[in-house]
C-alpha cells in the first residue's frame, strides 16, 4: 500500500508584501511524480523551498514522511535530493570531486563514482573541472549529485530548463528510472509535455494558487475539448470539419458519414496540458 | 553539529585554495610587504658598509679596518678590480693603500691616498666609511682622536622604522587571510548557490560558517607567524606570543565573517572592504608615528588585538604585562559570537528568497 511522503496543507508564503504562494495543498504518494506546472514566478520555487526546509512555512503546514517540517532537519535532509533550477557547482573542483565532496556531507562512507558519472553520462570527463562544461553536462552532473544518497524524495526544479533535446531526454529517462526505482518525485517545469510524459499527477499553479489538480488524463478529460475531426469527400474537393461531441445526433451524423463512404479520415480533438492551463487562467506556460 | 562536516567543508577549501589565484595572491602579498619594507627600512637586506682594500705592502690599516664590525671589507690584490667593483656599486668605496703606506705617514710624508667612492652608495655610508679611514689613519700616525665625541638623544628614542611598521604588516596579513581570503570564500559560495547546495544535505549554517572560520584561522596563523619570523619579532616567550595570536586571530576571523555575511556578493565585499577596511588598520599609524596622541589608537577594537603581539613579539614583554590588553581583546571576542550567530542566521533566511 503506497504512503503519503509529501503533505502540504493549505501552505502560504509572503515576501513582504507580495503573497507569493496561497494556500497551497496538495499530497504525494510515495513512488508518484507530481509535475508541478506554471509560469516563471507562478511560485513553484517558492513551493520547493518550503518543502525542502529552506524557507520556513509562514502559514499552514508540510509533512515529509508523516513528520511536521522543521529548519535543518538532518534527518529528513538526508532523505531527500534537491536538483536545483540554478548550475550551483563547484566549477574549480572536477566532476569527481563535486560528487565526492556533496558525498562526504552526506555521510555516504562507500559510493561508485565512477557508476554514478556513467549514469548521466560524463564517465569520460570525470576528471574535468566543470568549469569547462557545458550547460547540459552540468546538468546531468546536478541530477548525479542529487542521487547521490539515494533519496526517498526528489525535488527537481526545472530539471531540463534550456537544455538540448538529447540531454533533455537523458534526464527525463533517469527520472523515469527513479520512478521504477520506488522514489517519490516533484517536478516543477514549465514544460508541458515532460509533465504530461512523467508525471502521475499535474499541479497547475498560477500566481500562488493551484488552479488544478489531477492526472494528466483526468485534467484532459475534464477541462479538454470532446470533439473529433473529419476529414470528408465532396466531389472533387477534401473538406475538415470538427465536430462537438456534445452536440445532440453526433453520433449519426458520423454514422452516415461512414455509411456514405465519404469520410477519409476522423481523429480525436485532445486538448493538451498547455491549452487546459491557457483555458484554466488566461495564461500561457513561458 | 558534526565535526565531520565541519572538516569537509575545511578540507574543500584548503585542497582547493592553491587553484585559486586570489588564494596564492593573499599569502604572497604580506610576505612581499615584509621583504619591501625590510629593504626599505630594515635589517633584512640593509648591508654594512662594504670597502674594497688594495694593499700594496703590508699596512696595520688593513688589519685594523678588518677588526672593524659593521664594515664589510674586501682585500683585492689589483687596483682595476677595485676600481670596477666600485664603479658596478659592488663596493661603497675603496682605496689604494702604496708599498710603506703607514711608515711614510709615521714621516710624514703626506703619502697620497685617492678614496673612490660608488655614485650609487649611500651618503650615510660614506660618511661612516670617510671618518673610519681619517681615525686609521691617525691611529698609525700614533695620534689621538682631536675631540672627544660623545652622542646624547634627545627626547624619546624611536624604535626603528623597521620595528615601527611591524604592526602595519601584521594588520595586513591578518586582514588579508582573515576577512579577504576568508570573506571571498564565504561570498563566493553565497554568490554561486554552492551555499544552498550544502544547506540542502545534512549541513547547517554554522557548521558552514565554522569550517570557513576554521580556514581563516590557519591561513592567518601561518602568515602571521611567518611575517613575525621575517621581521625577526618573536620575542622570547613563545606561549605567551602564540596565546595572543590566538585571540588576534579569532577576532579577525569574526570581523571576516562579519564583511562576508553582509556582502550580497564579491563586488559588495570589495566594496566594504574598501569602505571600512581602513578603520582595521588604522591603529598602526599610531606605532608608525608614536608621538601622536596613543589614546586614540584605543578606540579602535582592533588596536587589543595587535597591541599585545607588538608588546611581546617586538618589545620582548611578557603575558603579565599585556594580560589587560588580552582582556580587552578576548571580551571584544566574546561580544562579537553572537552578532556572527545572527547575521549567520540571517543570510540562511535570505538564501532561500
Amino acid at each position: 500500500m503506497k504512503k503519503v511522503v509529501v503533505e502540504a496543507k493549505n501552505i502560504s508564503y509572503s515576501y513582504g508584501d507580495f503573497l507569493a504562494v496561497k494556500d497551497v495543498s496538495f499530497s504525494l504518494n510515495s513512488g508518484e511524480v507530481l509535475g508541478f506546472l506554471g509560469p516563471n514566478g507562478a511560485g513553484k520555487t517558492t513551493v520547493i523551498k518550503m518543502l525542502t526546509g529552506q524557507l520556513e512555512v509562514q502559514k499552514g503546514s508540510i509533512k515529509i514522511f508523516g513528520k511536521r517540517l522543521k529548519k535543518e532537519d538532518s534527518e529528513i535532509r538526508k532523505r531527500i535530493g534537491v536538483c536545483f533550477e540554478e548550475k550551483n557547482l563547484y566549477e574549480n573542483m572536477t566532476a569527481r570531486e563535486n560528487l565526492q565532496f556533496f558525498a562526504k556531507l552526506f555521510g555516504i562512507q562507500k559510493y561508485d563514482f565512477d557508476k554514478a558519472l556513467k549514469r548521466v553520462d560524463l564517465a569520460g570527463r570525470a576528471d574535468d573541472r566543470v568549469g569547462t562544461f557545458s550547460k547540459g553536462m552540468r546538468q546531468r552532473l546536478m541530477i548525479a549529485r542529487t542521487l547521490l544518497n539515494t533519496p526517498d524524495i526528489l525535488f527537481l526544479d526545472e530539471p531540463t530548463s534550456g537544455l538540448d533535446p538529447t540531454s533533455s531526454q537523458a534526464i527525463r529517462e533517469i527520472i523515469r528510472e527513479e520512478m521504477e526505482r520506488g522514489a517519490t518525485v516533484f517536478l516543477t517545469t514549465h514544460d508541458m509535455h515532460e509533465a504530461d510524459q512523467l508525471s502521475h499527477k499535474v499541479a497547475f499553479i498560477n500566481e500562488g494558487e493551484i488552479v488544478a489538480l489531477d492526472t494528466p488524463e483526468n485534467l484532459k478529460v475534464e477541462h479538454g475539448k470532446r470533439s473529433v475531426k473529419v476529414r470528408v469527400r465532396r466531389g472533387k474537393k477534401i473538406e475538415t470539419k470538427t465536430l462537438s461531441l456534445e452536440d445532440e445526433g453526433v453520433g449519426e451524423k458520423i454514422k452516415s458519414l461512414v455509411d456514405s463512404k465519404k469520410l477519409l479520415t476522423i481523429h480525436t480533438e485532445e486538448s493538451n496540458l498547455e491549452d487546459i492551463f491557457i483555458k484554466l487562467t488566461g495564461r500561457r506556460l513561458e | 553539529m558534526s565535526s565531520k562536516r565541519v572538516l569537509e567543508i575545511f578540507l574543500k577549501d584548503f585542497k582547493l585554495g592553491p587553484r585559486s589565484p586570489l588564494f596564492l595572491f593573499a599569502i604572497a602579498i604580506p610576505l612581499l610587504l615584509t621583504f619591501l619594507i625590510q629593504v626599505v627600512f630594515g635589517d633584512l637586506f640593509d648591508p654594512s658598509p662594504r670597502l674594497a682594500v688594495v694593499d700594496l705592502g703590508d699596512s696595520e690599516i688593513t688589519k685594523e679596518v678588518k677588526k672593524l664590525e659593521g664594515i664589510d671589507v674586501t682585500v683585492l690584490d689589483d687596483f682595476d678590480e677595485m676600481k670596477d667593483g666600485v664603479e658596478s656599486h659592488d663596493f661603497d668605496a675603496g682605496f689604494v693603500l702604496q708599498e710603506n703606506f703607514d711608515q711614510m705617514v709615521r714621516d710624514e710624508q703626506r703619502p697620497e691616498l685617492e678614496f673612490f667612492i660608488s655614485g650609487e652608495s649611500l651618503a650615510s655610508e660614506r660618511i661612516i666609511l670617510s671618518v673610519t679611514m681619517i681615525d686609521l689613519i691617525r691611529k698609525v700616525e700614533g695620534l689621538d682622536s682631536p675631540v672627544e665625541i660623545e652622542v646624547v638623544t634627545f627626547g624619546e628614542e624611536l624604535a626603528p622604522m623597521s620595528e615601527r611598521l611591524v604592526p602595519l604588516i601584521l594588520f595586513y596579513a591578518l586582514f588579508v587571510a582573515g576577512v579577504f581570503v576568508k570573506g571571498m570564500s564565504i561570498v563566493e559560495e553565497k554568490e554561486k548557490g554552492t551555499l544552498r547546495a550544502i544547506l540542502t544535505t545534512p549541513t547547517k549554517m554554522i557548521e558552514f560558517v565554522l569550517a570557513k572560520g576554521i580556514l581563516g584561522f590557519v591561513i592567518a596563523i601561518i602568515i602571521t607567524f611567518i611575517t613575525l619570523l621575517l621581521n625577526n619579532a618573536i620575542g622570547n616567550q613563545p606561549f605567551a606570543l602564540l596565546l595572543t595570536l590566538f585571540v588576534s586571530v579569532i577576532m579577525i576571523i569574526q570581523i571576516g565573517i562579519i564583511f562576508a555575511l553582509l556582502s550580497k556578493d564579491v563586488k559588495a565585499l570589495y566594496t566594504f572592504v574598501k569602505s571600512v577596511g581602513f578603520v582595521l588598520f588604522m591603529p598602526a599609524v599610531f606605532y608608525i608615528w608614536p608621538d601622536l596622541p596613543q589614546w586614540i589608537a584605543k578606540i579602535f577594537p582592533t588596536y587589543w588585538m595587535i597591541d599585545p603581539i607588538y608588546k611581546i613579539g617586538v618589545e620582548g614583554l611578557g603575558l603579565g604585562d599585556v594580560w589587560f590588553e588580552l582582556l580587552i581583546a578576548f571580551l571584544i571576542v566574546l561580544l562579537l559570537v553572537p552578532v556572527v550567530i545572527f547575521l549567520s542566521k540571517r543570510v540562511e533566511r535570505s538564501l532561500a528568497m
